[in-house]
Order: C-alpha cells, then sequence, then structure tokens
C-alpha cells in the first residue's frame, strides 16, 4: 500500500473518531428523572452531607423512602462555597434539583429569578400543619424556605487565656469585652483579644461579627425594610468595632479572614474571644483537646438590658419551581421538619432544630451546648440579612467600607454613609 | 560533560567556578519552587492542629498516614481520581490528535480566513469562563453531554486545543519546508509528509504541549463543578473543595489528596522528560 | 494509484476527465486545510462560538436570567460598565498583575531552563532539579490559594522565616496589607506559573542547532554574546506565543485571587475577572456582566490581531 493511501486511512479513522466522539456524546445525556413503574426519583441537592458523620444524611434518606415506597432520594452534594453559582445556574438551564438547600441569604434572589417554588401553595394543597416550623422565610407574604436547622453564633471564650489575663468571667457588656480583649492581648506571644474575619471572599463575617453587636443590644441596620445603616445602633458598634481595632487587639490578617481561619486561631489558641457558630465544637475539641472554653451572649452595649439578638445562620431547604414532583418533594420537606427526625439531624449538625418541638440530644448531655441552648432560648435569633436582595453583596459591600473605616481612608460616620448609599441603590 | 574534556586546564577552573555558580542558581530555584510544596507534603502528616502552631513545626510529633488511609479507603474519593485521569487522557490525546492536524493547515498553507480563524482561536480564550457558565450549562443540557465525560472532555478541548494549536503551529513553523516537500517528490502525500516527518520532529513539542494540557484538564475547578452533578462523574479538585467545609476545614486531608493527586503526574512527567534533554529536533534542522 | 496517492487527503472521488479533474484538484487543494481545521472548527463553534454570542446577546438586554421578560436596552450596559469606577481600578490592577506575572514569568522560566540546559550539570541531578521545578505545576489552583494563605499567614512560616533571618522585625499581614496585598498575590501567581515558559523554553532549547554555537564559538562569541545573538533570536518565536497566551490567560486569572483575598481588602487586588464574577453572581446582574465580558474579549482580539499581524510579517 502506498504511503498517501495509509496517509488517507488516518486522516479518515481521525474524522471517524471524532465524530463518534460527537455523537456518542450526544447519546450519553438525558438521564430519566421517572424510574419504571411510575416511581419518583427526587434530587436532592445541599452542602450539607459533607458537613454531616459519613453516611448520617444517606441513612436518614433510607429511612424516609422505607415510609414512602416509590420515592427514591438521590442526594447531590457540593462544595459550600459554590452551591449558589450551581443552583443559579440549574435554574438557568432547568435542570434544577426537586429539593434544594438554600441560604437565607440567596432566597430573595431566586425568588426574583423565578427559580424557586412558593412554598405556602405546596403546603397549602399538602393541608400541612405549620405551627410547629420555628420559623419560614417569607418574600411578599409567601413562604419560600424553611430553615432546618440553625447555627447560632454565640461569644467563645478561652477559659486558660482570660484567666491568664486576669479576666474570670466572659464578658457581658461592651466595656467588659473591650477590657478583656486588651488584658488578653497584653499577654503578648502572639495571642489576640478577638477575631474579626471580614474576607470578601466570604463576606458573611460582616452579618455574624459585625451586625451580630447592633442585633445584641436590640439594634436593627433596617427601617420598615429599607436600608439605615447611618442610625445610632449600627454607628455605635461600628465605632465600638474601630476603637477596637485602634488598639490593637484585633488578630492580624482581618481583611482577608474567613470564618475556617478565624476558628483556627481559637483553637490554637492564638485569639481569647469570638464570635462563631457552635457547629464546630466537636472539631475543635477533636483538634484541640486541652482546649477550654465558654460559651456565652455577645456582650451588649453597657446600659442595655433589653432581649438580645443573637445572630444565625441556616440550613433552609426549599422546592424548585420547575420540579415536576412538588407533593412528592413537600413529603420530604415535611419528613425533614418533623419532630424527631428535626431532633436527629440538629444532634447531628450540632445546631439548633426547625422544628419547635425537637430537642437535639446534646442538649442534655453537653455543658457548652446548654449554655448556647439557654442563650438561644433567652434571647431571638436575628439575621437581618435573610430574605434581602443580593444579601451576600451587602455584606460585601459593607465590607469594603468597613476595611476602608479600619485603614483610616475614611470616618466611621463616611464609611457608615457610603454604605448607605450602596445599599440603597440595590433595594 | 562532555565539552570539559576539549578544554585546556585554566578554562577547566574557570568551568569549575561555572558549574559552581549553575549549581547554586539550581538549589536557590529549588528552594523557591519547591519549599511550598515540601512543606504542603510535611503538613499532610501533621494533625490539623499542629499545621497551625507558632512557631510553626517541621516535623510532626504524631506522624500520621491516616489522612491518607482515610483518602485511599475511601471509594468515593477513589472514584474521584479514576475520573481526572480518564478524563486527562482522553482530552490530551483527543487535543494532540486534533491539534496536529489544525496546525498542519496553518503552518503549510494559505488560505482565506487564515487570519481571521487565528485571531479568533487565540482571542477566544479571553472571555472569563465565569461569564459562559450560564450558557454553556444550558447548551450542555441541551445537548445531552451534562454529567458526562465527554461532556468535560469536548468543554476542555476547547480550552486547550487554541494553545496546542498555537503552540505546534510554532514549532512545525521552525521545520523547513523542504523536509515535507522531500517526502512528496517520494511519491507520498501531505499526511504522510506531517505524520512520518513532522510529528516525530516535534516530539518535544508534542511532549510539553501534551503534559500542559493534561494539567489544565486535571486542575479544573469551574466547569468540572457545574458540569457534573453525581458524585460518581466528580474530579479531584472538587474532591479537595468538598474538604473545605462550611466552617472548618480538613487541612491535612486536604494536602494529602493534592499530594496524592500529584505523584502519578510526576510519574508521567518522569517518564516524559528524556524528551527534553534529548536534543531530538538538532539534527534535523540541519537539512 | 501513485498519482491519487499525490493529491491531498480530500481526493477520495476516483479520477473524471482531464477538465473536471484539474477543476477539481484545485477546489480541493483549496478545501485541504478547511479539512484539517475542521474538528478544530466544530468543536469552537459548537462550544465557544456559541456561548460567546449568547453572551453577547445578554449584553444588551436590561436583565437576563434573574428577569424573565428581558428588554432590549442597546449599549447601556456597556455604559455603565466603563464609567463605573471600580471598573477602572480593576483594569489598573489586572495590567499589573498580568505584566509583572507574564515578565515574571518569562524571565523565571527562562533562567530556570537554561540552567537546567546547561552542559556543565550532570544528566541525573538535572534530572533531580527538572522534577523539583515543575511541582507549582501539579497542583490544583484551590490548593494553590489555600496553601499560600496559609504560608503567608501573619503567623505563618514565610513571616517566622523572615523574621529569623532578620529581614523584617514584625509579623507582615502579606495578603490582608492594602499596601503589599496586590504585590503578595502576583507572586503566587509568579510562583504557580512559570513551569509553563520553562518547559516550553526547555523543549525550545532542545531545537536550537548546536551548530550555531559553535559557529559563534569560532567567532569568538562570548556566553553573554552566544545568549543574546543564537540563543534568544532562535526561541523567539516560542516566547512571543508564550507571552500572548500567558497575557490572556492571566488577565482571567480568577480563582487563586477569589480565593486568597477575594478582591480585597478594599479594592486592592480586584481584577477584571473578580469585577465581573461579582456582578454575575454576587449582584445578579448578568447582562452587566456579559458586558464586562464582552469587553474583555474585545481587548483581547485588539491584541490577537497584532500578534496575527506580528506573525504573518515574520513570514
Amino acid at each position: 500500500m502506498s504511503n498517501g493511501a495509509l496517509a488517507r486511512r488516518r486522516f479518515l479513522a481521525l474524522l471517524g473518531v471524532s465524530a463518534l466522539a460527537l455523537t456518542a456524546a450526544c447519546g450519553n445525556g438525558g438521564d430519566d428523572d421517572t424510574a419504571a413503574g411510575g416511581d419518583v426519583t427526587l434530587e436532592f441537592s445541599q452542602w450539607w452531607e459533607p458537613e454531616l458523620p459519613e453516611g448520617s444524611l444517606r441513612a436518614l434518606m433510607d429511612e424516609f423512602e422505607e415510609q414512602n415506597p416509590g420515592i427514591t432520594v438521590e442526594l447531590l452534594s457540593g462544595p459550600y462555597a459554590s452551591t449558589k453559582e450551581q443552583v443559579v445556574a440549574g435554574a438557568a438551564a432547568g435542570t434544577m434539583s426537586d429539593v434544594v438547600g438554600l441560604d437565607g441569604a440567596w432566597v430573595s434572589d431566586f425568588v426574583k429569578q423565578g427559580s424557586i417554588a412558593s412554598l405556602t401553595d405546596v403546603m397549602g394543597e399538602a393541608g400541612y400543619d405549620d405551627s410547629q416550623l420555628a420559623a419560614q422565610i417569607q418574600i411578599d407574604g409567601a413562604t419560600y424556605m424553611i430553615p432546618v436547622v440553625n447555627f447560632v453564633y454565640p461569644l467563645l471564650t478561652n477559659d486558660q487565656l482570660l484567666a491568664d489575663a486576669g479576666i474570670d468571667a466572659p464578658p457581658t457588656n461592651r466595656t467588659e469585652f473591650a477590657e478583656a480583649a486588651s488584658a488578653v492581648n497584653d499577654l503578648g506571644d502572639d495571642v489576640s483579644g478577638w477575631a474579626l474575619p471580614l474576607s470578601l471572599e466570604a463576606p458573611n463575617g460582616v452579618q455574624n461579627d459585625v451586625m451580630s453587636w447592633v442585633w445584641a443590644s436590640g439594634g436593627s441596620m433596617l427601617a420598615d425594610g429599607q436600608p439605615a445603616v447611618t442610625n445610632a445602633e449600627v454607628t455605635s458598634a461600628t465605632e465600638y468595632i474601630a476603637e477596637l481595632w485602634e488598639a490593637g487587639v484585633i488578630a492580624p490578617g482581618s481583611f482577608t479572614m474567613k470564618e475556617q481561619d478565624k476558628v483556627e486561631e481559637f483553637t490554637n489558641g492564638r485569639v481569647g474571644m469570638v464570635i462563631s457558630s457552635l457547629a464546630h465544637v466537636n472539631t475543635l475539641r477533636e483538634s484541640n483537646p486541652e482546649l477550654e472554653f465558654s460559651v456565652s451572649a455577645i456582650p451588649a452595649e453597657d446600659s442595655y438590658t433589653g432581649e438580645r439578638g443573637i445572630p444565625y445562620a441556616s440550613w433552609g431547604i426549599g422546592i424548585a419551581e420547575n420540579s415536576e414532583h412538588k407533593a412528592e418533594a413537600w413529603k420530604l420537606v415535611e419528613f425533614l421538619m418533623s419532630e424527631s427526625v428535626n431532633s436527629e439531624l440538629s444532634s447531628l449538625a450540632n445546631a439548633f432544630p426547625g422544628n419547635t418541638e425537637s430537642v437535639p440530644d446534646f442538649v442534655e448531655g453537653d455543658p457548652v451546648f446548654a449554655d448556647a441552648f439557654e442563650i438561644y432560648s433567652s434571647g431571638y435569633p436575628e439575621n437581618e440579612f435573610t430574605g434581602l436582595p443580593v444579601a451576600e453583596e451587602l455584606m460585601r459591600m459593607f465590607g469594603e467600607e468597613l476595611q476602608r473605616t479600619l485603614n483610616g481612608d475614611q470616618s466611621v460616620d463616611e464609611g457608615l454613609e457610603a454604605a448607605q448609599a450602596r445599599w440603597s441603590a440595590e433595594f | 560533560m562532555t565539552q570539559s574534556t576539549l578544554v585546556t586546564t585554566s578554562t577547566h577552573q574557570r568551568g569549575g567556578m561555572k558549574k559552581a555558580g549553575v549549581l547554586v542558581g539550581l538549589v536557590l530555584g529549588a528552594l523557591f519552587a519547591g519549599f511550598p510544596v515540601i512543606w504542603m507534603a510535611l503538613s499532610s502528616f501533621k494533625s490539623n492542629r499542629e499545621i497551625f502552631e507558632s512557631p510553626p513545626r517541621i516535623i510532626t510529633d504524631s506522624f500520621s498516614l491516616d489522612s491518607y488511609i482515610t483518602i485511599l479507603t475511601d471509594p468515593v474519593k477513589v472514584r474521584f481520581f479514576v475520573n481526572s485521569y480518564v478524563i486527562g487522557l482522553a482530552v490530551t490525546v483527543l487535543t494532540l490528535v486534533v491539534a496536529i492536524f489544525a496546525a498542519y493547515a496553518f503552518s503549510r498553507y494559505e488560505f482565506p480566513f487564515k487570519r481571521v480563524l487565528n485571531v479568533v482561536v487565540i482571542s477566544v480564550q479571553a472571555v472569563p469562563p465565569i461569564t459562559l457558565l450560564i450558557p454553556y450549562f444550558g447548551l450542555m443540557v441541551t445537548l445531552g453531554l451534562y454529567n458526562t465525560y465527554p461532556g468535560l472532555i469536548l468543554t476542555y478541548m476547547v480550552f486547550t486545543l487554541p494553545y496546542a494549536i498555537i503552540m505546534l503551529t510554532g514549532y512545525f513553523n521552525t521545520l523547513p519546508r523542504e523536509l515535507d516537500e522531500a517526502v512528496k517528490v517520494d511519491g507520498a502525500g501531505p499526511i504522510t509528509a506531517l505524520w512520518r516527518i513532522l510529528v516525530p520532529l516535534s516530539v518535544p513539542g508534542l511532549v510539553s504541549v501534551g503534559l500542559y494540557t493534561f494539567m489544565i484538564a486535571w486542575n479544573e475547578f469551574l466547569f468540572a463543578l457545574t458540569l457534573t452533578r453525581t458524585q460518581d462523574m466528580r474530579t479531584v479538585p472538587i474532591g479537595i473543595q468538598l474538604l473545605m467545609g462550611q466552617h472548618s476545614y480538613e487541612w491535612n486531608e486536604m494536602m494529602a489528596m493534592s499530594v496524592l493527586g500529584c505523584i502519578p503526574i510526576l510519574v508521567l512527567f518522569l517518564f516524559f522528560q528524556r524528551y527534553f534533554i534529548g536534543g531530538m529536533t538538532a539534527g534535523a534542522v540541519k537539512i | 494509484m501513485s498519482k491519487i496517492s499525490t493529491l491531498p487527503p480530500a481526493m477520495l472521488n476516483p479520477p473524471a476527465g482531464p477538465p473536471v479533474r484539474r477543476r477539481r484538484r484545485g477546489l480541493q487543494r483549496r478545501a485541504t486545510p478547511y479539512l484539517y481545521l475542521l474538528p478544530t472548527i466544530a468543536l469552537m463553534i459548537m462550544l465557544m462560538v456559541v456561548p460567546i454570542i449568547m453572551v453577547s446577546g445578554y449584553s444588551v438586554m436590561d436583565n437576563v436570567i434573574t428577569n424573565q421578560n428581558p428588554q432590549p436596552v442597546g449599549l447601556a450596559n456597556y455604559v455603565e460598565v466603563l464609567t463605573d469606577p471600580v471598573f477602572r481600578t480593576a483594569v489598573g490592577n489586572t495590567i499589573y498583575f498580568t505584566g509583572v506575572s507574564v515578565v515574571a514569568h518569562l524571565v523565571l522560566g527562562l533562567v530556570f531552563a537554561l540552567l537546567l540546559n546547561s552542559p556543565l550539570v550532570g544528566g541525573r541531578t538535572k534530572a533531580l532539579f527538572r522534577l523539583v521545578y515543575v511541582l507549582p505545576w501539579l497542583f490544583t489552583v484551590a490548593i494553590i490559594a489555600v496553601l499560600w494563605r496559609l504560608l503567608l499567614n501573619p503567623n505563618g512560616v514565610v513571616n517566622y522565616l523572615l523574621q529569623a533571618a532578620g529581614v523584617i522585625d514584625a509579623n507582615v499581614e502579606w495578603l490582608a496589607n492594602p499596601d503589599t496585598a496586590l504585590h503578595a498575590v502576583t507572586f503566587i501567581n509568579i510562583w504557580a506559573g512559570y513551569p509553563f515558559f520553562m518547559i516550553s523554553l526547555l523543549a525550545g532549547l532542545q531545537g536550537i542547532p548546536k551548530e550555531l554555537y559553535e559557529a559563534a564559538r569560532v567567532d569568538g562569541a562570548s556566553i553573554v554574546q552566544q545568549f543574546r545573538h543564537v540563543t534568544l533570536p532562535q526561541l523567539k518565536p516560542i516566547i512571543i506565543s508564550m507571552a500572548l497566551l500567558d497575557f490572556i490567560w492571566t488577565t482571567q486569572q480568577f480563582a487563586l485571587i477569589w480565593m486568597t483575598t477575594g478582591g480585597g481588602p478594599i479594592n486592592v487586588t480586584e481584577m477584571l475577572s473578580t469585577f465581573t464574577y461579582k456582578l454575575a453572581f454576587s449582584r445578579y446582574e448578568f447582562s452587566l456582566a456579559s458586558a464586562s465580558a464582552v469587553i474583555i474579549l474585545l481587548m483581547s482580539m485588539i491584541l490577537a490581531y497584532f500578534y496575527v499581524r506580528h506573525q504573518k510579517a515574520r513570514d
């Protein structure tokens, strides 16, 4: 055979291969949602599975499938940091999962996109009694998200560091907190009083570590649903944080610190106090068994005596608007919200239940959680970002202006006015 | 090495100086390149807490292979590695084959719209992939490629092809046209000229392009995440990201997974690196 | 048979009469390069051009994805993006980040390639160093980001070593300090990206005929002169191609910046890519994000045009 013929064959083979690759690829997709026999497969996308003990969420799903013959649940798990993009892109392409894990900060945007269904309607159709639900996230009068479990953010204090600094009890008001922070800071050895994560990548530090000071004193960053960050309460909290910054008691690296970094700093005894979720208390104990710490309410203004708002984050749940199995999807939501399952999930996640009747078993066994539950019950959970439009961007804008302020580029008032203007443009 | 036998004694001494200089340079460069990686490898043996200790410790007290064992015994995580390799290899082979033909056209032919095509091939790479995400996602679902190997493979080829074509066109351009003409005079067609002459002479270029292609496919995160749905289709970068939780990171497992991920690539590199030192093209260009 | 085999592969039909045949041969000759390019073109149109057209379509609507009935608004989105002061900051930062990265990639890549190509060092030693030098290349960007966050942490090992060496006297917040953050992310990008140049240049160095050096030595050229008059001109085509590609890639580097600084502190590391991302996934302004993407595309098309013209001039 001549070289030319050989070459031609090769070339044809190449064309064939690429054509094959394309057609094979094209014929490969399109999974069927419904299996044979009218059975329903529900897709449940969330970031919870990797956060929970291995296999535990699957076990709950197995239990659900047992109780509801004919429904299978497929868990689709992704990394927390990228869940939002996934949901947005999925909704745009019409491939959103039937049931989706949601964060309160995303709800408004998804409702605007028309990607999540009104649960008010679904509950109505199912004849569900919602009196046991601790909270429902509503937009324009309809429920779109139900918080399944809640992570509260109390003040964690390192007992050893505080004792070394001559402080015998966790601070209860701002003056005490500033004193404690500065005393711990004076211990030297790279130890700081407080950690303030202001990363712009994951700007939820603005919610948990900044606005929490406002809420703890009964304040608000909104007035009639509109931004009001120049009000007295936000101003005083921001001024207070700026004073702590001036005093140098805040751990270095603040402007790029994330929640996870804050936890590492605390775990390793490099900061005396943090406002932090209880979700990782077990990890914290595992990685540093010698660490002794206490849980207390976030300090309020010195004169404040009312109930304290305590920031929280939720694992929320919603149903896709384009789901063909809304009734079945609701069954899954109902299952997760039922008293016993909700207790179990809360225990697994170290979170507080979204069902008012549920009591997670750690509350009785563990003094830290017992304290936290006490704080949770005596105050009220507060998260004003939940349900706001572009909530994450609002946090980022505030964070950016706060960074400018702390960096000395503008005064507290200028910073708040700038934030107010930027927020107003988004509402 | 062989040259030193040819030089005189005085230059021999200077050669020794030079050799020392080169070695010092190599060591300094190696510190720059290797230190972070070595630190990562050391961290993978530490406990989460030791990773953050200050002052930093080099060797761990509680040396543990736990993180490696956790990963290697988890079938889901092993599957991530398998996926990454299957996709990486397929992308590399297909990209090279397709790019060789395209580069041949660009290097050896004049045709209308050549410049336009060239500009398009180069500049489409500049579109931030993140903005393509949403239309892309819809496209993949429509084509039925969502959550499939071919979906990811074709996607990565779109990102690797422009580079491969540009580099291979460059390599082919360095080979004189007389080479192909000589073959054609013998009665062979342009395809033979391409596969018998140009491709063998471009092996170092092909290897470096292939390695880079593999690395792009191996390390890509955004599309790997968006275009897959189920755990059994996910790749290593996503597996690593799954260890970065909402509240805390599994540092040592993340590090161990990265170390495990790069070992096979290192082996691949070791296997292919003789092509960088052989001077394979040197003889050919003389003709 | 032998006659046909001299023809391009497109000539698969049996030859017809002479005039037709000549015409067809001409046609086939002209069709040949397109045939070679067919798989590439098909793939690029399907998976690159189509999405880009869709994005361009988005960019002239008031908003998409979050808006169920988008209305066309002409170029309003382009005006809004171009007049946004943050966009201009992002352009400035991107130019610094990209410019410094590309130059450093090139210089480091070339130096390392020359060192690794040196005949003065033994083969095994070189093999070992080669291995070490490609290490930064082997990691996914998420890991590069967390690794450097760990190293550059105020209490991290870099500060510890620099203090021990007496270079700095207090811990530096490399990534969190507005004065150092941009340099820090650029440094990380330099570290992560030079092996690409190094490998390609190493391959290029193998292609330089030994005779050129021998001739230069006969003419009494020093090492430096050999480098300037033999090595550099020989590598120039590779260098230019890679510099262009690296420039384009670096301008859209997103994950590394996002995962180390998120564009902060304040906006000192805000790049075109992070700016666009925030428009799309934080503010859900997909039309603005699309406009920004198209602007970036147009800028790089200009760059690509000059590159292609330069290539042509060289031929």
